[in-house]
């Protein structure tokens, strides 16, 4: 039983849509400032890493090979300066990076759970509960990690690299040549890698989905499936699914057990290139070893931001394709737009009018034809009828649950659709055929939170519904 | 491991004059031999250690949802589908965490630290114990952060799962807080709750944003200490440059262990406190009803059974009592009809005899002995269910009318169907009974998925049939049609049929009146109306309410 319903999720796109991009930043615009502050300190972080070796380098060559202790005590006082200041740089640019992806995703959480506030019935006939929740929390969640991890991450790694090639350039060009001369082939394996980790990653998002579609269907169903005895039959279905994960994850553990110590070995290469060629120049006299101390360091701390590089970019698709799926839900109008009249009565008086109202759920089937009736205020009216016949239907219209396709329902004298929704149904009463109760206290769930309803009328209504609860005396509602 | 012995030598050479140049090609030589080993090692490692905690995960996962299927359903109202689903999920995802990236990183980071630091001591020990008193602390503060940070992760963990708890609890009642007009209460509570969550999470980030560049101070605290002794020692000539470098090296290369000392104690932490989680799950005893494993004289289920419940009383976990010394019985091959008010424990009744909720010992019967001395098996095949509020999974309707059944012959379905009355609407979609119905089968009306759950039922061929409150999104005219079509099979089973309308019960064998949990009269039809007690009343109301019906009907309601 694999619902279709749920592939839409699984299409990841590009890890990188400008379009986006554009629309991902404009959530952070309103934290610019911190985001500002959190690049800076980004820099700064940068440069303090960039300059720990640097600083290694000058003690060797100016004061260890010539011979100045006091020189050396300033260099290490130096050093743990520097050890110090990037502690602050480092803890103020965390902070501040997660403070402005906090900030943005909260509004965009907000800005979603609002938006489906406002659709139409209609709306979540057609969007089961599960998926809109993911929407709501998980792809916030996942965007979150953009920015954390993917998007700061990237630049400081963009910095760094950038960085240290630089320094390398600057203190000797011919070392920082042989130095740079496996990158490109690194940059080629792990093009290769990432486009597997891409494949594995794709197809286990798909396994996960289902996997976690039919473990959510057999807790909620749980009462049916031990009523019929089917626990062998939910079970073997979950295994199936759970099996196939399991496979999907043994690929991706094997490509990243030949990635991971393959980078291992070239920055191994790397550095036997440079002790090769930095000791014949040392020999030549054409360097100090401080350089070659330097470089040494330089190379182990290129290689981090490789070995990470898929996952970012794992990051980066999720983040995309998650920022995708949110943009769409986002971009559905609310398919009853609310428009109400200037001035509507201040007290309803109830009047009831249907003038040839035609309804369907599904285009070219109307479920109701040509209704039209009159209900005058203080009437007490019933809907009879075989199932199916559109009882729940004129009620779900007189709702503005779902718009209607001709005709027109009037309240007081005045078409529903000039009613503001939420004061038109303010003053409706519906007791649904589908029960459904909130969970909390039974004051909670008869008032819904509206604190405007008094204690003796909320009592009032529980006693006229005849509501007898047998604790209810002991804990109160 | 001998990388930074290697550049030592390397370095050595260079600077010491060797003028051969035999030993520069030499030294990078064996560093990338080295360099190559190692890496089949650590592959090695991985394969073999995240194969296995990947392979620990899915048979976690398999283990707790097959235990999960076997606990009682009483523990389904006390826990939440949303938790459930994040111990599943999440918790399994952190206990694998521990055993694999865990164990080899704590594997990765001991070889590690044991090779450098003997490596160290044999260049010198004094600057090595020198080197290493930053390293006791590091301990201090990865114990100090571990707890703390996971302390609030826990709370932020806690916080999303109300908030996405919240969120299913709104978009699954969204027609009643529409209908309420409660749209901006909700936002304003999911704002709130927004909140909270975002200043937990930042908690949290504060405490990982001094956690992490404190360790990397530490380090950098002991490389200072080497660059400082080691410098000088270098000056007075006691140590070549060859050595402080590899000295440097080896010091470079404990960092990444001592931070993995973090991450594993993080991980480790994490790890627990989700197996702890997931024992809960796994310490629940599973409902009694999968415990029986054979009849006293391997006896089978009589087809078909007879029913009696025997002063039967019954609570849900310790709330008050539903049921209380209700006796009555049913004939082998018999109907009963049970009416009452709501809440006076029709349902429960249904519950108990299948054995959903635990009966007390000896108060329920079928086939002549406990219903608690049948192995669930037997119990289920026998049994036929539809219960108040209807479950279908999504899928099609034919996978559905056939959830229960062994095998799935089409003319059982359409036959079950047809008894349902559920042929005409079938008939209408597109696809018949290849149509997939969606997620709880949102694309069917409440009484189509009320009938769709009666031909579920019925496809079973079931000898004890009950229905609890079938009927209640089913006009009275269907009713009666399904009632009609279910007779000729009746005689053959069981019936307990549990509704609202005394329409319904009217040709049953006999029926019971429940009134809070306790039985007030009981009998046939006529034998009812005769007494002129509960159920004459309430047959008399809902006649005169048919008639007021047919009334408004005649006069043709616009």
């Amino acid at each position: 039983m694999i619902d279709e319903s749920f592939r839409e999720d699984e299409i990841l796109g590009k890890a990188y849509d400008a379009r986006l991009m554009v629309r991902i930043l404009r959530y952070l615009q309103p934290y610019a400032a911190l985001l500002a502050i959190s690049l800076t300190f980004l820099l700064l972080h940068t440069a303090s890493q960039l300059l720990g070796p640097y600083i290694t380098k000058v003690a060797i060559d100016r004061y260890i090979a010539g011979n100045d202790p006091a020189g050396l005590d300033w260099m290490v006082g130096a050093y743990l300066a520097n050890v110090l200041l990037g502690f602050v740089f480092l803890f103020v640019q965390t902070y501040t990076t997660e403070s402005t992806g906090q900030r943005a995703m909260q509004d965009l959480r907000i800005e979603i759970f609002t938006h489906l506030q406002h659709q139409d019935i209609a709306f979540f006939d057609r969007h089961p509960i599960g998926r809109l929740m993911t929407r709501t929390i998980n792809d916030v969640e996942t965007l979150n990690e953009l920015f954390s991890t993917g998007v700061v991450g990237l630049v400081a790694d963009l910095f760094i690299v950038c960085g240290i090639a630089a320094a390398m350039v600057w203190l000797d060009w011919r070392l920082a040549l042989v130095s740079l001369a496996g990158f490109p082939l690194i940059l080629y394996i792990s093009r290769f890698y990432r486009r597997r980790a891409r494949d594995v990653y794709r197809q286990s998002r798909l396994v996960l989905a289902r996997l976690n579609a039919g473990l959510q269907e057999s807790i909620a169903g749980i009462g049916t499936v031990q009523a019929f005895g089917q626990e062998e039959k939910m079970l073997a279905r979950f295994r199936s699914a759970n099996t196939e994960y399991r496979d999907v994850l043994l690929r991706s553990v094997r490509y990243n057990a030949v990635f991971f110590p393959l980078i291992e070995i070239f920055s191994a290469l790397s550095i036997g290139l440079l002790l090769f060629y930095g000791g014949r120049l040392i020999l030549d006299n054409a360097i100090q070893a401080g350089v070659v101390v330097a470089f040494i360091q330089y190379i182990q701390r290129m290689y981090q931001p490789i070995r990470d590089l898929a996952e970012k970019y794992n990051i980066m698709q999720a983040a995309m394709a998650s920022a995708e799926r949110i943009f769409t839900l986002l971009d559905t109008p609310a398919a009853i737009s609310n428009r109400p009249l200037a001035k509507l009565p201040e007290t309803v008086r109830g009047e009831i009018a249907f003038r040839d109202v035609w309804l369907s759920y599904r285009p070219g089937e109307p479920v109701l034809r040509g209704i039209s009736f009159h209900v005058a205020p203080g009437e007490k009216v019933a809907l009879v009828g075989p199932t199916g016949a559109g009882k729940t239907s004129i009620v779900a219209a007189l709702c503005r649950f779902y718009e209607i396709d001709r005709g027109a329902i009037l309240v007081d004298g005045i078409d529903i659709r000039h009613w503001d929704k939420q004061a038109l149904r303010r003053h409706l009463g519906l007791v649904l055929q589908d029960v459904f109760l909130f969970s909390g206290d039974i004051a909670g769930n008869i008032t819904l939170g509206d604190s405007r309803i008094e204690r003796e009328q909320l009592l009032d209504a529980a006693r006229r519904a005849r509501c007898r609860f047998r604790r209810a005396a002991a804990t109160g509602l | 491991m001998a990388l930074p012995w290697l550049v030592k030598g390397g370095i050595d050479a260079a600077l010491y004059g060797q003028p051969a140049s035999g030993s520069l090609v030499k030294f990078p030589l064996l560093i990338l031999a080295a360099a190559a080993l190692q890496g089949f090692f650590r592959y090695c490692w991985r394969v073999n250690i995240h194969g296995f905690s990947r392979r620990c995960e899915a048979d976690l996962r398999d283990r707790v949802f097959a235990h999960l299927q076997r606990l009682p359903l009483s523990y389904f109202n006390r826990v939440k589908t949303g938790d459930l689903m994040s111990r599943l999920t999440n918790d399994v995802q952190a206990v694998r965490e521990l055993m694999g990236f865990g164990s080899l990183a704590i594997v990765d980071a001991l070889v590690v630290i044991v090779f450098s630091i003997s490596l160290m001591i044999t260049i010198d020990p004094w600057l090595t114990l020198w080197s290493m008193l930053a390293m006791p602390s590091i301990t201090v503060v990865v114990r100090f952060f571990g707890r703390h940070i996971f302390r609030w992760s826990r709370h932020t963990q806690e916080q999303l799962s109300a908030l996405s708890a919240f969120v299913q609890e709104n978009l699954s009642g969204i027609r009643v807080v529409q209908a309420y007009a409660q749209e901006a209460n909700h936002i304003a509570r999911f704002r709130r709750l927004s909140s909270e969550y975002r200043e937990k999470t930042m908690w949290l980030a504060t405490l990982w944003g001094i956690f992490w560049p404190l360790m990397q101070v530490l380090a950098g605290i002991a490389a200072t200490i080497v660059l400082w002794l080691g410098g000088r020692q270098v000056l007075q000539g006691t140590m070549t440059l060859g050595e402080f470098v590899a000295f440097n090296g080896y010091l470079a290369m404990l960092t990444w262990p001592m931070m993995a000392v973090g991450y594993v104690v993080n991980s480790y932490q994490r790890g627990v406190a989700a197996l702890e989680r997931l024992g809960e799950v796994l310490d629940t005893p599973v409902s009694p009803r999968y415990r029986t494993a054979a009849t006293p004289a391997g006896r089978r289920m009589p087809v078909p059974p007879a029913v009696e419940f025997r002063n039967l009383s019954f609570a849900y976990d310790d709330g008050p009592p539903v049921l209380t010394g209700v006796s009555f019985k049913i004939a082998a091959g018999q109907t009963c009809g049970i009416v009452g008010e709501t809440g006076s424990g029709k349902s429960t009744l249904a519950q108990v005899l299948l054995r959903l909720y635990e009966p007390p010992d000896g108060s329920v019967l079928v086939g002549g002995i406990d219903v608690k001395s049948w192995p669930v098996r037997e119990l289920q095949r026998a049994a036929g269910f539809v219960s108040q509020d209807v479950f279908l999974f999504s899928g099609t309707i034919r996978e559905n009318i056939l959830f229960g059944a062994e095998d799935g012959a089409l003319e059982r379905v359409e036959h079950a169907a047809r008894v349902a009355q559920l042929l005409p609407a079938i008939r209408e979609f597109g696809a018949g009974f290849e149509t997939t119905i969606g997620e709880r089968g949102a694309r069917l009306s409440g009484g189509q998925k009320q009938r769709a759950a009666l031909a579920r039922a019925l496809v079973k061929d079931p000898a004890l049939l009950i229905l609890d409150d079938a009927f209640s999104s089913v006009d009275a005219e269907t009713e009666e049609a399904i009632l009609r079509a279910l007779k000729p099979a009746m005689r053959n089973r069981t019936t307990l049929l549990i509704a609202q309308r005394a329409s319904a019960v009217r040709d049953a064998d006999v029926i019971v009146y429940l009134r809070a949990g306790a039985v007030i009269e009981q009998g046939t039809h006529d034998q009812l109306l005769k007494r002129r007690g509960a159920y004459w009343e309430l047959y008399q109301k809902q006649r005169l309410m048919r008639e007021v019906e047919g009334m408004i009907d005649q006069d043709g309601l616009p």
